[in-house]
């Protein structure tokens, strides 16, 4: 286990040179680069306030936080998921080439969404600070806290992902589908009130994914410091990915090489 | 550079898996329906080194030759770390510097400059590091005023110059060559010929698999024949190369 870790730190050049080079391939010969990962959300976002708070009467200044919030999240979540799972198939010559751990190529998927959140999210600040100025304070240093999260749990999740993408490679096509299940259960765009009329109390409550959007919403939609409980169910799911990565990863890491 | 670079192979057998190969697709089961076949041939797994023992020690020049699919490529991915042995020992002692596929990373879109530091990057170099030795590999690919044009503006023998120049820059204790890499034109060839061979003085040892058998007997002292997976001869390296010609029924030179 040391041994794994102190190659993928042997290896940092090697694997930050690589999220970074997604990055730049992602935005070639664009015009506006970098700004799409503000442009995409805000648009969106836009669109969706604007029909869902007619559609739901709430408010659409108050409304598009919320959803802002939740896209970015959700974007971020079905990227290292879906596109995680792939993370050893497309990363396939350089496998076969070089002799590192392999979670390298599915940490370099979560550190090359990891930057478009970060740049991405900054609309979901300035967004909430103008109308909701008065949720502005200390309690907004403790939504900076969502980013090592997402990366504690989408690192072990994407690596766990991407070996049996290896193998099984309807996988990303399965997960597509699951995701948008998961994604209707979940208050990423509904308002979790709609949840709770509805007597669906336990989506929202033993939903890992409420829980991390708390870390967000609580101090920038409600001034509030997200729960013991929120970070509890972060670190929990977190725990859960690394346990059975670790297992699968043990008996599958050296035999990917032939699947690939 | 370790005092004392080993390769040690102790009853080494290699199995590659099949089963990632066999096509279990919709489509591909409905075109076997149509066409009447009810079962696929049943694929076996590989057995790609079979009980292979050897030791390759400190200043041995070593050739691995046989014919395609024999294994050499398999044994040097072995000695790289790359595949897992199914049964038997590999112990490695040194650093490994293997020239499989020297234009793996390349972006197009980028400069030579800016690929020069890529490239250096995947070797697992410092970024301080490769700006230092920088001006050095400019000058032996010898691009002129290219190097600072898009690598997608490159002609194919100019991509060449510029990955050999980048890749053969940095050694190890350990060699490991996959046909030595010929490139560009007659006096970069010549070159070229130079670096590699600076390069494999450096090293402690090296590991060479090639069907030139020209250059097997210039630049190896010892020949390692496989066949079928078997290593079926292993001595000095004249011996070796009259051994793999009878095996495989191939005139003497």
């Amino acid at each position: 286990m040391r041994e794994y870790f102190t190659g993928i730190w042997a290896a940092r050049y090697f694997w930050m040179h690589l999220a970074a080079a997604d990055l730049r391939a992602r935005w070639r010969r664009s015009f506006f680069g970098l700004l799409w990962c503000i442009l995409q959300p805000v648009g969106l976002t836009l669109i969706l306030a604007f029909v869902l708070s007619r559609l739901f009467h709430t408010d659409i200044r108050f409304y598009a936080p919320y959803i802002i919030s939740g896209s970015l999240v959700w974007e971020f979540i079905m990227a290292i998921s879906v596109g995680g799972s792939l993370s050893f198939v497309q990363a396939d010559a350089y496998i076969k080439y070089f002799r590192h751990p392999l979670a390298i190529y599915s940490l370099r998927t979560v550190i090359a969404n990891l930057a478009v959140l970060g740049i991405a999210s900054t609309s979901m600040y300035v967004w909430a600070a103008i109308v909701r100025p008065e949720m502005v304070g200390i309690t907004w240093i403790s939504a900076l806290s969502v980013y090592p999260l997402v990366a504690l749990v989408a690192w072990p999740m994407s690596t766990l992902l991407a070996y049996a993408g290896s193998r099984f490679r309807d996988l990303p096509n399965v997960l597509v589908l699951v995701m948008q299940a998961f994604w209707f259960i979940s208050p990423v765009y509904f308002e979790v009130g709609m949840f709770r009329r509805g007597g669906l109390n336990k989506l929202v409550d033993y939903n890992p994914l409420y829980h991390l959007l708390q870390i967000v919403r609580a101090p920038l939609l409600e001034g509030k410091w997200p729960s013991a409980t929120d970070y509890a169910f972060c670190f929990g799911t977190a725990l859960f990915f690394i346990c059975c990565a670790w297992l699968v990863g043990r008996k599958v890491e050296r035999k990917i090489i032939f699947y690939l | 550079m370790s005092a004392s670079s080993h390769i040690r192979l102790a009853n080494v057998n290699l199995h590659y898996p099949v089963v990632a190969y066999t096509h279990r697709s919709l489509a591909g089961m409905l075109a076997q329906l149509a066409r009447g076949q009810r079962q696929i041939p049943a694929l076996k797994s590989i057995h790609a080194l079979k009980n292979v023992s050897t030791e390759i020690r400190k200043g041995e020049r070593v050739a691995l030759l046989g014919h395609n699919g024999a294994g050499k490529s398999t044994f040097l991915k072995t000695v790289a770390g790359l595949y897992p042995i199914s049964s038997g020992r590999v112990d490695v002692n040194g650093s490994v510097r293997s020239l499989f596929d020297i234009s793996l990373g390349f972006e197009p879109d980028a400069t030579g400059r800016a690929n020069i530091l890529y490239r250096g990057l995947l070797l697992g170099l410092a970024p301080g590091f490769v700006r230092a030795r920088e001006s050095e590999i400019v000058d032996f690919a010898d691009l002129g005023e290219f190097i600072d044009y898009p690598l997608a503006t490159y002609s194919a023998g100019m991509q060449v110059r510029l990955a050999f120049a980048i890749s053969t820059f940095v050694g190890g204790d350990i060699l490991l060559l996959d046909e030595v890499i010929g490139a560009g034109d007659a006096s970069f060839m010549a070159k070229a010929r130079a670096r590699i061979t600076k390069l494999i003085d450096q090293s402690e040892i090296l590991v060479l698999a090639s069907h030139d058998l020209h250059t097997v007997s210039s630049l190896c002292d010892r020949g390692l024949v496989f066949h079928h997976g078997g290593l079926a001869f292993d001595g000095p390296i004249a011996e070796a190369i009259g051994a793999y010609r009878s095996m495989n029924g191939l005139p003497n030179g």
